[in-house]
């Protein structure tokens, strides 16, 4: 018999674990392309910035689904895992972090996509006469600059990874010690009845909600450079 | 050495962000069709908001693409449309000050200054950022962000910046649009001082006459995408190449209904017949029966005491219709007695109040044959 502090422990390690790591993603690739999709003009940027977005309106399921078929043994992605590492990713911790990245980039790409395009170009040009080249000065001046509306769009990809569900349950599934986060705990403690157990992992998801909140004010009340 | 620019390139006037999208689908396309070239000297180009004078600077700046043309700094070619040369924006080593300063906002001043100084050794960056916060006189500002300055402080601190990498061209965009009048003269007297200094060629937007009278060794008019004349302060204003630059350049008392009559070997001038006015002017290019425009500078008529008409000396009797105020100087519109005209003169106050004149009296006016203007 597992105790119910292994019980408790167990989900929120991993929710934030996971969270984490998806996170760190999100941020990497999410301000390349938000940039990217601020900045420059290519062909078939309007499709690009559609599949980016889609998740943000698509039903959790049908994510789950989706990925399934992407990254799972026979699809194209989950093949090429499945040749490298020898082993699918599929009911993973891995896979979760699939699930939590594709549902919380859209996030972070739209917002830090917005705070970038508020940044004046002039503001680039000026760096670009000073003889930076476009790479420098997206990191002296531009995103700098909209360095709120980027960590806005970090702490808003966290709290969605953190409370994935749909999802990460058709692709990481509910494996008890593995892949069994928060949000899917409260579901399957609820289905047994476990009530008490259901209860608590509420409240510590409704505590952690709260210091999203308060850490997203905090930033939006912070000093704003102004020109 | 200098500066060459041919180009040519559509472009819109500038946008603005108040007027509604669909006004602005109505806006109307021009082209900009400019060719000059310049030394080491101050250049302002002078024209209205919407003459393509923004547009020629990022063209220069590598910041848009001209349709045509070529354009050199210094025997180094930045843009070549036939030898497909188009140099990098990065690479054309040149300063430019933008109408809004665009200080970086999250860096203070010496950041701000450091920025352009990329490959420089760290000695001599700091040597170099020391030279220019002293040459502009912003020693003091070397820790504070650009929100902590005020709009003349943003402008030196934006100078100091373009001038930091020792450019081979500085670009100025109607840097002083946005200032006091005191600090703007004081700028003004220290940018002629620093070209005087750097000796290196210098463009300079504005639509302001009196700051182009200030700076400029030479003025490109520009109107419509179109160089109207290059010259000097005294050739724009008193050999105006056509009637856009006559007004351009404040030549208020214009008259288009003249006609040369004739030679005037005496006093070795031409006449020309304005309505039922004679009047004398220097022009010598002009041949009997050529349609022209002429006028005057209101500074330039002058007031003599009462006495008779003189037209060989351009000396007409004429009553005044009205004097207004304008600080040291007041604005008198006189009508010619004789001849169908109205003109406006504006001369120092005191002169008006030792005259006594005031409107309905008559007074006697003389158009220096040299200051009449045609074209």
């Amino acid at each position: 018999m597992i105790s119910m502090l292994d019980q408790i422990l167990f989900p929120l390690s991993i929710t934030l674990w996971i969270a984490t790591i998806s996170s760190l993603l999100v941020l990497c690739s999410g301000v390349v392309i938000a940039y990217i999709f601020a900045r420059r003009d290519f062909r078939g940027k309007g499709l690009a910035e559609l599949l980016v977005t889609l998740p943000l309106v698509l039903p959790p399921t049908v994510i789950g689904y989706l990925l399934v078929i992407l990254v799972g043994k026979n699809g194209f992605i989950g093949h090429l895992i499945f040749n490298v590492l020898g082993t699918g990713i599929m009911f993973t911790w891995q896979a979760a972090v699939i699930a939590a990245y594709t549902v919380s980039l859209p996030l972070m790409v739209r917002t830090a996509q917005a705070a970038i395009e508020t940044v004046d170009k002039e503001l680039e040009y000026a760096a670009y006469i000073l003889g930076r080249s476009e790479i420098e000065t997206a990191l002296l001046i531009t995103l700098p600059l909209a360095k709120r509306g980027i960590f806005a769009g970090l702490v808003l990809s966290f709290a969605r990874a953190v409370g994935e569900f749909g999802a990460t349950l058709m692709l990481a599934g509910n494996i008890p010690g593995k892949t069994n986060t928060m949000s899917i705990s409260i579901y399957s403690a609820f289905q047994a009845g476990n009530n008490e157990l259901a209860q608590i992992l509420v409240l510590i998801l409704v505590l952690m909600s709260l210091l999203f909140i308060a850490l997203t004010g905090k930033i939006a009340s912070r000093r704003k450079f102004e020109v | 050495m200098g500066v060459k620019v041919e180009l040519r390139k559509s472009y819109y006037e500038a946008e603005d962000n108040k007027k509604s999208r669909a006004r602005n689908k109505a806006k109307k396309a021009f082209m900009l069709d400019v060719s000059f070239e310049m030394e080491n000297e101050l250049v302002v180009l002078f024209g209205q908001s919407g003459s393509g004078k923004t547009t020629l600077f990022k063209c220069i700046s590598g910041i848009t693409d001209p349709d045509c043309g070529n354009i050199t700094v210094n025997s180094k070619v930045y843009y070549d449309k036939n030898k497909k040369i188009n140099l990098p924006i990065q690479k054309r080593n040149l300063g430019y000050v933008f109408q809004n300063y665009t200080l970086f906002p999250h860096m203070d001043v010496r950041k701000n200054i450091e920025c352009g100084l990329k490959n420089w050794n760290k000695e001599s960056r700091e040597e170099r950022i020391m030279e220019m916060l002293s040459l502009l006189q912003i020693e003091e500002l070397e820790k504070r962000y650009p929100s902590q300055l005020s709009g003349g402080q943003k402008q030196r601190v934006a100078l100091a910046r373009a001038l930091a990498p020792r450019p081979e061209l500085l670009l100025l965009d109607e840097p002083f649009s946005a200032l006091d009048k005191g600090i703007k003269i004081e700028l003004i007297e220290k940018i002629r001082s620093l070209q005087n200094k750097l000796r290196i060629p210098l463009l300079f937007i504005t639509h302001s006459l009196e700051e182009a009278f200030i700076l400029a060794d030479r003025v490109l008019v520009m109107h419509g995408g179109k160089v109207q004349q290059f010259g000097t302060l005294d050739e724009i204003s008193y050999h105006p190449e056509n009637r856009r630059v006559a007004e351009l350049t404040g030549l208020s008392n214009i008259f288009d209904d003249s006609r040369v009559v004739g030679y005037d070997e005496a006093s070795r001038s031409t006449v020309l017949i304005s309505g039922d006015l004679k009047i004398k002017v220097n022009s010598l290019k002009l041949n009997p029966g050529d349609k022209v425009s002429w006028g005057i500078h209101p500074e330039d008529i002058t007031f003599l005491l009462p006495g008779s008409e003189d037209q060989a000396k351009n000396i007409y009797q004429a009553y005044v219709s009205s004097v207004i105020n304008k600080g040291p100087k007041k604005k008198i519109t006189v009508k010619l007695i004789r001849h169908h005209k109205t003109l406006t003169a504006e001369v120092p106050a005191h002169f008006v109040d030792s005259l006594k004149l005031g409107a309905g009296d008559s007074c006697l006016i003389k158009m220096e044959m040299s200051k009449v203007i045609v074209f």
